[in-house]
């Protein structure tokens, strides 16, 4: 019984010993940060709630939140629309052009926001492919499709689709392809087996996919402010104004505090239905 | 012939090309001789690629970007792999707070985390050293790499190692030459997956780089937005060559891990 005992209290110590580097450097270097942030917004200048209280009553500012949660709701479909079909496609085929398709989204995945932003920047400029496109028809000059919310959507829904498609392919991959086979045997058109059989089984995916996307575009910052508007602001662009222009570090952090709760508080009801752990796959 | 199999294909393909071709189009970008952003080129030289290699500016900013992106996947394994250890291998108390506190990063937003390294490092006085630049970028990192460290873990046989010590090795020696290398494509893959997390990170970068530690994604944003140095195009051609050849070299690992498993 004794040594038993001490068994289990040396499994506890060694557990700890591994475990507390990270635990250590994940409090220390981003806890205590976050919180820093949470501290300036009701600290700085003074200690009051002011910053919140302006953050929801004046115009400005309210719109700003919710054309962000508008932009995030329009990117999450339209990932859904165009990466549901990708998806689809690369979980049903092992062969080269499935190994193909995967790569490409892999690309994608692992290019910078950068980098893409700045293909946008190219593609829908004035002396780009669609201006070139436009002239060569002979319809003129396109309309202004730089620096409007339209140049921005597109720029996000570009780079956050290759994070759609992944968490659609996660969950569809492990759909058995014998239930589609069996929905066929029993008499039904391929498209019926797709719709009672496969798309409920895929649902999982679309869920995590557009949780995944609609939290990472709340507060995506880079393609906003490169290909974005600052009549159509998003948070981030916001939050990037108050600290570059105008050194308003509470109300910038008051900012960040309500996009990191309402991040959160969608995570949280993600939790309660699925569990956390199964977003990243 | 079959319009139920065709029409996803095709769908599939064009989304796809959706995807790669704003990557493509970067290619021809870079061997442009146009000294703004035109496309398709007027006239093609190599005068840019030569400006990139000539620039103390822009090959600062590619040093900075490999050291800290180097550093940072040093600190991140020396954390997450033992933790991935302890949170596969043993049970302990608060487990589930644990595995969420190691998630947090993940789910913070990149702008908040930035705002909070702008000022927690401005305190330590670490704005714009790459010391900072490698503290935050681990740290972001971590959860990644314990993802992928601890799915390994979980397909690892243990038997394996159990039989090593009953032929008599000691428990170093099973870990270094039976438990390291079942591991390793797991480790290298989690190692390559912090590289580019770094490499590729803008926003706290942008944040905090500051001009002495600024890394290629910050120079990249900046110089798009006050200028547009054409260096942009050749830069990024580089950049998605290492990331393709990343990605290849991935998947191949990947394919050779599912065969040892």
């Amino acid at each position: 019984m004794h040594a038993f005992r001490r068994g289990v209290s040396r499994e506890g110590v060694t557990a700890a010993l591994l475990v507390a580097p990270a635990t250590l450097a994940v409090v220390v270097l981003f806890v205590v940060p976050i919180g820093y942030v949470l501290l300036l917004s009701v600290t700085d200048p003074t200690i009051s709630l002011e910053h919140y209280r302006r953050l929801f009553t004046v115009p400005l500012y309210t719109s700003v939140m919710l054309s962000t949660f508008r932009t995030a709701l329009v990117v999450s479909l339209a990932c859904l629309a165009l990466g549901y079909p990708l998806a689809y496609v690369m979980a049903r085929r092992s062969d080269a052009l499935g190994a193909v398709l995967l790569l490409a989204v892999g690309l994608s995945f692992w290019t910078g926001f950068v980098v893409r932003t700045y293909a946008w920047l190219v593609i829908l400029g004035n002396k780009g492919p669609v201006s070139a496109l436009y002239a060569a028809v002979g319809l003129g000059r396109p309309p202004q499709l730089l620096f409007t919310s339209f140049s921005s959507t597109i720029g996000m829904t570009h780079i956050l689709l290759p994070y759609m498609v992944l968490a659609l392919y996660g969950v569809m991959r492990k759909i058995d392809p014998s239930y589609l086979r069996a929905a066929e045997g029993l008499g039904a058109p391929p498209w019926r087996g797709f719709v009672h059989v496969f798309l409920p089984l895929s649902l999982p995916g679309v869920v995590n996919g557009c949780v995944l996307v609609f939290t990472m575009c709340l507060g995506f910052y880079v393609t906003p402010i490169l290909l974005g508007t600052p009549k159509d602001m998003m948070i981030s662009q916001l939050i990037s104004q108050q600290i570059e222009d105008l050194l308003a570090w509470g109300f910038a952090s008051a900012i960040a505090v309500v996009l990191l709760c309402c991040t959160l508080g969608l995570l949280a009801v993600y939790n309660r239905f699925a569990g956390l752990d199964r977003l990243w796959g | 012939m079959n319009m139920g199999r065709h029409i996803p294909l095709a769908l599939a393909v064009l989304v796809a090309l959706f995807l790669i071709a704003p990557m493509a189009i970067i290619v021809p970008m870079s061997f442009s001789s146009a000294i703004s952003f035109e496309f398709p080129p007027p006239g093609y030289w190599t005068g840019y690629y030569v400006q990139y290699f000539s620039s103390p500016s822009w090959l600062d900013a590619t040093f900075n970007s490999f050291a800290i992106a180097l550093g940072s996947t040093v600190f991140t394994l020396l954390v997450a792999l033992p933790a991935a250890f302890g949170f596969v291998r043993h049970q302990f108390y608060g487990k589930s707070a644990f595995n969420l506190l190691v998630m947090v990063p993940l789910i913070v937003p990149a702008v908040v985390s930035a705002l909070g390294y702008y000022g927690f490092l401005g305190l330590l006085h670490l704005v714009g050293t790459r010391t900072g630049m490698i503290i935050a970028h681990s740290v972001l990192s971590i959860p990644i790499a314990f993802l992928v460290l601890t799915a390994t873990l979980k397909g690892f046989d243990q038997n394996l190692e159990r039989a090593a010590m009953n032929a008599g090795a000691g428990p170093l020696r099973t870990f270094f030459w039976v438990t390291l290398p079942v591991l390793r494509p797991g480790i290298l893959v989690s190692a390559l997956f912090a590289f580019l997390h770094s490499f590729n990170e803008a926003v706290v970068a942008i944040f905090i780089a500051g001009r002495d530690a600024s890394t290629l994604p910050k120079k990249m944003f900046e110089s798009i937005r006050l200028e547009s140095d054409p260096v942009i195009a050749v830069v990024s051609t580089l950049l998605t060559g290492a990331v393709f050849l990343g990605v290849i070299v991935s998947m191949f690992l990947r394919r050779r891990h599912a065969h040892v498993n």
